[in-house]
């Protein structure tokens, strides 16, 4: 029997390695999307999530070698902790058309065969700042909100379709994108989480394959592994 | 070896219905699983022979009874770490006709028996030094329903018993997160049809136009997500509602 096809965006650090990591344990076949290679996929392509065109190549060129795209998440990130009045215009649209960007890009990309097909799963990673906001910010959780935003709208279109849409929304993660200096690694920040750690990447990665494999009636729904930092 | 070896779950409500597969889906992933539900029946019986777990009959609103069932429990099966707080008294009147008896049954059942048995099961999880609970609450508790106040009310104040639990307990690795089930199948479904005067089929009907999914959830869909919030490889999901509904309130929580 063939493997199933997932294709995981961010697959070459942190929570999307992680995640990929997962799926192939699960023994799904992983097309890796990001920036460099992406060890534990299957097929690892570098693109830009940002470049539509270039997303759905990597699609096409993992439908011919592995077989239909039947699971997407999107976990491809970039963060910044900028005060309001610093944040240019670059980058306030670099980081929409990253976390944004990439979701839609994914989207366009896997969703006409699931729907084909009448049946697929998208996660989309988000971020506890879209729900509790964060001092400096602004960018990246406006970023992340509109995430849910196109989340929770595109599962109420798409579920009719078989389609199932969800996210994951994970509060500070012990990965590369936190520096060793981050205000999120400092002991005094960490006091303040109910389970007083950093949330593991594998402990999003677990969320994520488990609202794709075994949650058939979540739609739409945000599942939060946040280390108790939004409750 | 399921993920939940060597664990013990109790399992209120359990006769029927939700709590029936929750039970079963438990036992599937390898924990001991002690089943509840208010009197003793031929059913909780047939349940906990067919899982090899342990009947608990016990009213859950009264906390003498839930202490002593989760040490029977605890006695027979090994001290419990998982609970999974399912049960639930349901009556639906107006606000101002519902009987004042009725009404603070209904709180009294869903939220203080709850208490009581969260209450009941915390020292076995300290000797062990973790646990996992699992609250089951309602999308009625989340955005409300007609002729409900008192289970609106009940459902809500679990939630906001979660939240709480989560942040007291959390370090003690003591996670406790709740599930808010959109309309399932289960056989309160027929009571409420019968309650309304329709037939099942066309309550299942109505509610599944509303849901993007098109159609109802079924237990196993609940039960699933309870399996995922008993496991303890993971803590970072803690204090949280987690909705499974079809995509009926996508996340208004």
């Amino acid at each position: 029997m063939s493997q199933r096809v997932a294709l995981v965006s961010g697959a070459a650090s942190g929570i999307g390695r992680a995640i990929a990591a997962e799926l192939n344990d699960r023994g799904w076949a992983v097309l890796g999307v990001d920036l460099g290679p992406a060890p534990e996929c299957a097929l690892s392509v570098e693109v830009d999530v940002t470049d539509t065109a270039g997303v759905a190549r990597a699609v096409r060129q993992a439908e011919q070698q592995l077989g239909p795209v039947e699971a997407a998440v999107s976990a491809a990130g970039h963060y910044a902790i900028v005060p309001i009045s610093e944040i240019d215009p670059s980058a306030w649209l670099r980081m929409l058309r990253v976390h944004l960007g990439g979701l839609a890009a994914i989207t366009r990309a896997v969703l006409p065969g699931m729907v084909r097909r009448g049946s697929g799963s998208i996660v989309a990673i988000t971020s506890e700042l879209a729900i509790g906001g964060g001092d400096s910010d602004s960018h990246y959780a406006s970023a992340k909100g509109a995430v849910i935003g196109f989340v929770r709208s595109l599962a109420a279109e798409v579920a009719p379709q078989g389609v199932r849409v969800n996210a994951v929304a994970p509060g500070p993660t012990d990965t590369p994108l936190l520096a060793a200096d981050s205000p999120w690694r400092a002991p005094e920040y960490l006091s303040t989480l109910p389970i007083g750690r950093l949330v593991r990447p594998d402990e999003v990665a677990l969320c994520a394959a488990t609202l794709i494999e075994e949650l058939p009636f979540c739609v739409g729904e945000i599942i939060s592994p946040n280390a108790g930092a939004v409750i | 070896m399921g993920r939940l070896s060597g664990h013990v779950a109790f399992v209120s409500g359990a006769a029927q219905g939700m709590g029936a597969a929750h039970a079963r889906r438990l036992a599937a992933e390898g924990a001991l699983v002690a089943v509840n539900d208010r009197v003793a029946s031929p059913a909780l019986d047939d349940l906990a022979h067919e899982i090899a777990g342990l009947a608990v009959p016990a009213d859950m609103a009264d906390r003498e009874a839930v202490f002593a069932g989760l040490q029977q429990a605890s006695e027979h099966l090994g001290e419990v770490d998982i609970v999974v707080a399912n049960h639930a008294y349901m009556s639906m009147s107006d606000f101002l006709d519902h009987d004042e008896d009725d009404w603070w049954r209904v709180i009294d059942t869903n939220l203080g028996g709850t208490f009581w048995l969260i209450q009941a099961a915390l020292p076995s999880m300290r000797r062990r030094g973790a646990g996992r609970v699992v609250i089951i609450s309602s999308e009625w508790g989340q955005v409300g329903w007609p002729r409900a106040t008192a289970y609106s009310a009940s459902k809500a104040g679990l939630i906001s018993l979660t939240k709480t639990l989560g942040r007291e307990l959390a370090r003690e690795h003591i996670i406790v997160n709740a599930i808010a089930p959109g309309v399932t199948d289960t056989p309160q479904l027929q009571v409420d049809a019968d309650a309304a005067g329709v037939t099942l089929a066309a309550m299942h009907e109505e509610y599944a136009a509303t849901i993007p999914l098109g159609r109802i959830g079924v237990p196993e869909d609940i039960a699933a997500a309870v399996a995922f919030l008993a496991d303890f490889r993971m803590e970072a999901l803690v204090g949280q509602v987690v909705s499974v509904n079809g995509g009926s309130t996508r996340t208004r929580a």
